[in-house]
């Protein structure tokens, strides 16, 4: 039990000492006095029986002085001395000190907030039951890598991959919430089985049932958290209410929790919000009931998500895929595009796209940190560089090594105390700037918040720092030899070559950590060029879009909907500083396309493929909205109305893939699904227009006018897209459309306020990110190791004068002694800029996947860093050097 | 820990033994440390005169140990002095010295004799 005695008397002794003190004090004068009065009574003169008692009783502090070790608790009050003291010797140095704490408080603060970033992102747990057992399943065939299923590939997947407990489908789209204030947002489909699957419960109401999700089935909502709050106020008494959803009376049943989301709705789309039945069957899709393929398959259009039995992985779910794929292919079931089909876990499908970015950019954040550690290790050098004497008289006066040691340390650690609250600060503003910069395109980085887990991380970074930072100075004192040192404290005495080499060290080590740095945020500054520089196929600047939607139950056909988008745009028209305004099916770069199958007329497709092409649907103002360049023939106008002459615009992919070598214009095409006697007429060819990204091919595309549309294959689209240009601010345009849009019909919802510039960076969000991360972190890499060459240059002219005045006197010319100071400096950079350049090599491999049209060892990026840090290296060297061209030959020598 | 310029102890076995008999002092009556010093003195033929200030830390070993505890009392001539009692635990170290003490003195008498006897 002795452990626990010593911890209760250590613990007693550490809140009562002030108490202990008195009672010891009082304990050793009883027995002074005692003693006193015993030798009185023995015949001594009360002043000499005193003067024994002492003596007798030996050294009284030392013997305190033990009892106090005794107590257990010293190395605790040392421990507080140390603070004390070096807080006080700090106060003394403020310059010192607000330098190295903002030093370490931007490295602790940067690598903070990049911490917080990393754990919501990549560490935090999906909102759903054991995420680790979910996967997303796809299809895919030649020019589509990752597609929608069809409904036939469900039920096959569903009965005969054993890897799956169970697996959903769930498609998305949008709706609009009635009322005074009326709202569209963006909804889901969901099969019944989908939220169990997710393994999320409805926290107030219910599922759906099996009863609800078949066609013509009652019609039913399950809330949003965020909507219920928001249109009904958080009242439970909803659920079971009717309410009104795109004009239709829908009962409430459920309401689901705050965090959850569907897989997809991590990205830059935002969120559903409310969810309905699927209600679907195998006769509503054309297809074969049952586990049965057509072997043309039938419509693609539905995402997938499963649950992989207990203890079965995601590999062996795609090993069965690949079976059952491989024996339908060879039965003939889409063999003609090479469909396959396959699972990725829940996890890589909604970070996959984040992690390698987040990954560098949380890598180059700690080589901030390592930098700002060096530095201040650097200073605590110089610092302990003018501090010899006053360290070697602490030494002379008895106190040990390692009691310096503990001083010194005491003093990093209360500066990276200090940093580390500064650096929490900074940290609460970091992420704040990451969630307003807001990468959309980069899942879950808007939710990035400050909590315990994230301050404690910056509790270890600042005990990393304190010992990183406080170790080598530490060290350094060790070798104070006091007598040395106390007889060398001579004006003239040149500072340890030993020690100026730990500094040259340290600042070569800054360099090479900047140098790397620089080489990645290089690398990316490339890479986002090169993306910008990709012609998109349209002009980005001066375009405002929002989605607005004509709902059937106001629009009843067709000819409503055309003629309320006539109008719109003919009022949006008129609106000043508009130039043109048109609307489109789905904004490039927003969205993702898919194909519709097509008969071009004199185009045989190869045995077993089809003619497919990306379908558009446009109003005749669009191409001149979007910008997009005509190559040939013309763009859509008045004649190509609901009841014009059927004509088609297609792009330059669709003519050379299906009409190489003939004349596009006149060729004519086909719909599928299209009544026979239905044909369009090609009458213009446009530029490519990059629509699922930026880069990767862009595959044939075909466009045709909203009320030709109508006529062939005859389907009423609802949902477009307005597109407004202006040669001036688009986003001022806004509110003036808003209020044409409200005037015209204020039933109507208006979604997705964005300009085109916006949608084109937020596709290339990533990379930018990335580019943004890295920009900062290289040039403070870079500003921190400028300060490094800065002092090494200013310690070697200052402990050089003496030198310099005798080359002075010898006939050395200010020029020459400039020259040889920036030498000093630019030797160290140098050493680092090698070193670096290495480790760059190695490293910007891990970069592969960010960059675009850039290899990581681009020679031209390479060569640019070496000529950056030389440059930086030269101006940080020649500031302290010019003082060494000053030096009066006279002045020095005299005084020495 | 500063590794602090202080005079060496007698010996650790001198120490050792310090503590031992102040354990078998207390086992027979709490006292105070004046007393106890005192007693030392007495019993020893004042082996342990020296620095009677470096039984104060003995004692601070002891209580933090919890081989002995201390409470504020009254003296006889009603002065208040710090009196050391042992513990339970204190009494068992007591014996287990004791016993180690008679095994080591033992050891060392039978070699003195031998010593004797063979010289």
């Amino acid at each position: 039990m002795a452990w626990y005695h010593e911890i209760v008397s250590s613990i007693g002794a550490l809140f009562g000492r002030r108490r202990q003190e008195n009672e010891m004090d009082e304990e050793i004068a009883f027995h002074i006095e005692m003693e006193t009065r015993r030798l009185v009574e023995s015949g001594l003169d009360a002043h000499e029986a005193r003067r024994r008692a002492v003596l007798a009783f030996g050294g009284v502090e030392r013997h305190k002085d033990d009892v106090r070790d005794e107590r257990g608790t010293s190395w605790l009050w040392d421990g507080w001395n140390d603070v004390r003291f070096a807080a006080r010797s700090l106060r003394r140095r403020p310059g010192f000190t607000a330098i190295a704490t903002i030093t370490l408080a931007l490295g602790i603060g940067a690598t903070t907030a990049l911490f917080g970033v990393v754990k919501q992102v990549l560490l935090t747990p999906l909102p759903y039951g054991h995420p680790e057992s979910l996967v997303m399943v796809w299809s895919a065939w030649k020019g589509f890598d990752q597609t929608w299923l069809s409904y036939d590939e469900w039920e096959g997947w569903r009965a005969r991959i054993h890897a799956f407990a169970d697996i959903g489908l769930f498609a998305e789209g949008s709706a609009n919430i009635d009322g005074d204030d009326p709202e569209r947002v963006r909804t889901a489909q969901v099969q019944a089985n989908v939220f169990p699957i997710l393994g999320v419960q409805p926290i107030v109401g219910r599922n759906f049932t099996a009863e609800e999700d078949r066609p013509n089935g009652p019609s039913v909502v399950i809330l949003g958290y965020g909507l219920w709050q928001r249109r009904f106020g958080g009242d439970p008494s909803v659920v079971g209410r009717e309410v009104r959803i795109s004009g239709q009376a829908t009962t409430v049943v459920g309401v689901m929790p705050a965090d959850f989301r569907l897989p997809l709705d991590f990205g830059a789309d935002g969120r559903t919000e409310a969810w309905f039945p699927l209600a679907t069957d195998a006769a509503q899709n054309g297809a074969l009931p049952g586990p049965e393929f057509p072997k043309g398959g039938s419509n693609h259009g539905y995402n997938a998500v499963a649950r992989l039995r207990p203890g079965v992985t995601a590999a062996t779910a795609n090993a069965q895929l690949r079976s059952l794929v491989a024996e339908l292919e060879q039965w003939g079931y889409m063999s003609d595009v090479g469909f396959h089909a396959y699972a990725v876990p829940i996890e890589e499908q909604i970070t996959g796209r984040v992690r390698p970015v987040l990954l560098v950019v949380f890598g180059a954040v700690g080589f901030v940190m390592l930098i700002a550690c060096a530095n201040v290790a650097g200073l605590l050098l110089v610092r302990g560089e003018s501090r010899r004497r006053e360290l070697a008289v602490r030494v002379a006066l008895g106190a040990g090594a390692r009691r310096l040691q503990r001083l010194l340390l005491a003093e990093s650690a209360v500066l990276a105390a200090m940093g580390a609250v500064l650096g929490v600060g900074l940290a609460v503003l970091g992420v704040r700037l990451v969630r307003a910069s807001a990468p959309a395109g980069l899942a879950r980085v808007a939710d990035t918040t400050i909590d315990w887990s994230v301050l404690l991380f910056a509790l270890v970074v600042g005990v990393a720092s304190a010992v990183l930072a406080g170790l080598l100075p530490a060290l350094q004192a060790t070798q104070i030899a006091p007598a040395a040192e106390l007889k060398e404290s001579g004006r003239g005495a040149t500072s340890g070559s030993a020690r100026l080499r730990w500094r040259q060290a340290l600042v070569a080590t800054e360099v090479a950590l900047a140098v790397v740095l620089v080489t990645g945020a290089g690398l990316m500054v490339r890479s986002v060029r090169n993306l910008l520089a990709i012609d998109t196929g349209f002009r980005a600047d001066g375009v405002l879009t929002m989605r607005l939607s004509t709902p059937s139950t106001w629009y009843t056909d067709s000819t409503a909907v055309a003629a309320f988008w006539d109008e719109l745009q003919r009022r949006v028209a008129a609106i000043p500083g508009v130039e043109h305004v048109g609307a489109v099916r789905l904004l490039p770069l927003a969205t993702d396309m898919g194909d519709w199958g097509l008969q071009v007329e004199g185009y045989t497709p190869p045995p077993n493929q089809g003619t497919p092409g990306d379908w558009q649907i446009v109003t005749p103002g669009y191409f001149e909205a979007m910008g997009l360049t005509v190559r040939d023939g013309r763009r859509f106008d008045a004649r190509d109305d609901m009841n014009g002459a059927l004509s088609m615009i297609v792009n330059q992919a669709f003519v050379q893939q299906y009409i190489a070598g003939r004349r596009a214009l006149g060729t004519r095409v086909q719909i599928n699904g299209s009544d026979s006697t239905l044909v369009y007429t090609i009458v213009g060819v446009v530029d490519d227009v990059h629509h699922n990204s930026l880069v990767g091919k862009v595959k044939p595309e075909f466009y045709v006018t909203l009320g030709q549309f109508a006529r062939a294959p005859g389907n009423t689209r609802r949902s477009m897209s307005l597109v407004v240009r202006t040669d001036g601010d688009p986003a001022a345009l806004a509110a003036p459309v808003r209020a044409v849009i409200r005037r015209l019909d204020a039933r109507l919802p208006i979604s997705e306020v964005r300009t085109m510039s916006d949608i084109v960076n937020s596709s290339i969000s990533g990379p930018r990110f990335a580019m943004q991360a890295l920009g900062l972190f290289g040039a403070l890499a870079l500003a921190l190791s400028a300060i490094g060459v800065f002092g090494i240059v200013s310690q070697v002219v200052a402990s050089r004068t003496h030198e310099f005045g005798v080359r002075a006197a010898l006939g050395a010319t200010p020029g020459e002694l400039v020259r040889l100071s920036v030498r000093t400096g630019v030797r160290q950079a140098l050493v680092g800029l090698a070193i670096g350049i290495v480790i760059a090599l190695l490293l910007t491999r891990t970069m592969t996947s960010l960059l675009q049209g850039v290899t990581p060892t681009d020679p031209l990026t390479f060569a640019t860093v070496v000529v950056v840090t030389g440059l930086v290296a030269i101006a940080a060297s020649v500031g302290p050097a010019r003082r060494a061209g000053k030096t009066d030959p006279a002045r020095v020598l005299g005084s020495s | 820990m500063a590794p602090n310029p202080r005079p060496a102890q007698r010996s650790e076995v001198l120490q050792g033994t310090l503590e031992m008999l102040a354990l078998k002092l207390l086992a027979a009556e709490p006292m105070h440390g004046w007393g106890l010093s005192l007693e030392l003195r007495r019993i020893s033929g004042d082996v342990f005169d020296v620095n009677q200030g470096s039984l104060y830390p003995a004692l601070q070993k002891m209580l933090r140990r919890g081989w002995i505890r201390a409470e504020w009392r009254a003296t006889e001539n009603n002065r208040r002095a710090r009196y050391y009692s042992i513990t339970r635990e204190g009494r068992k170290q007591l014996e287990a010295e004791i016993a180690d003490w008679e095994r080591t003195s033992g050891a060392v008498n039978r070699v003195l004799r031998y010593a004797l006897q063979g010289g």
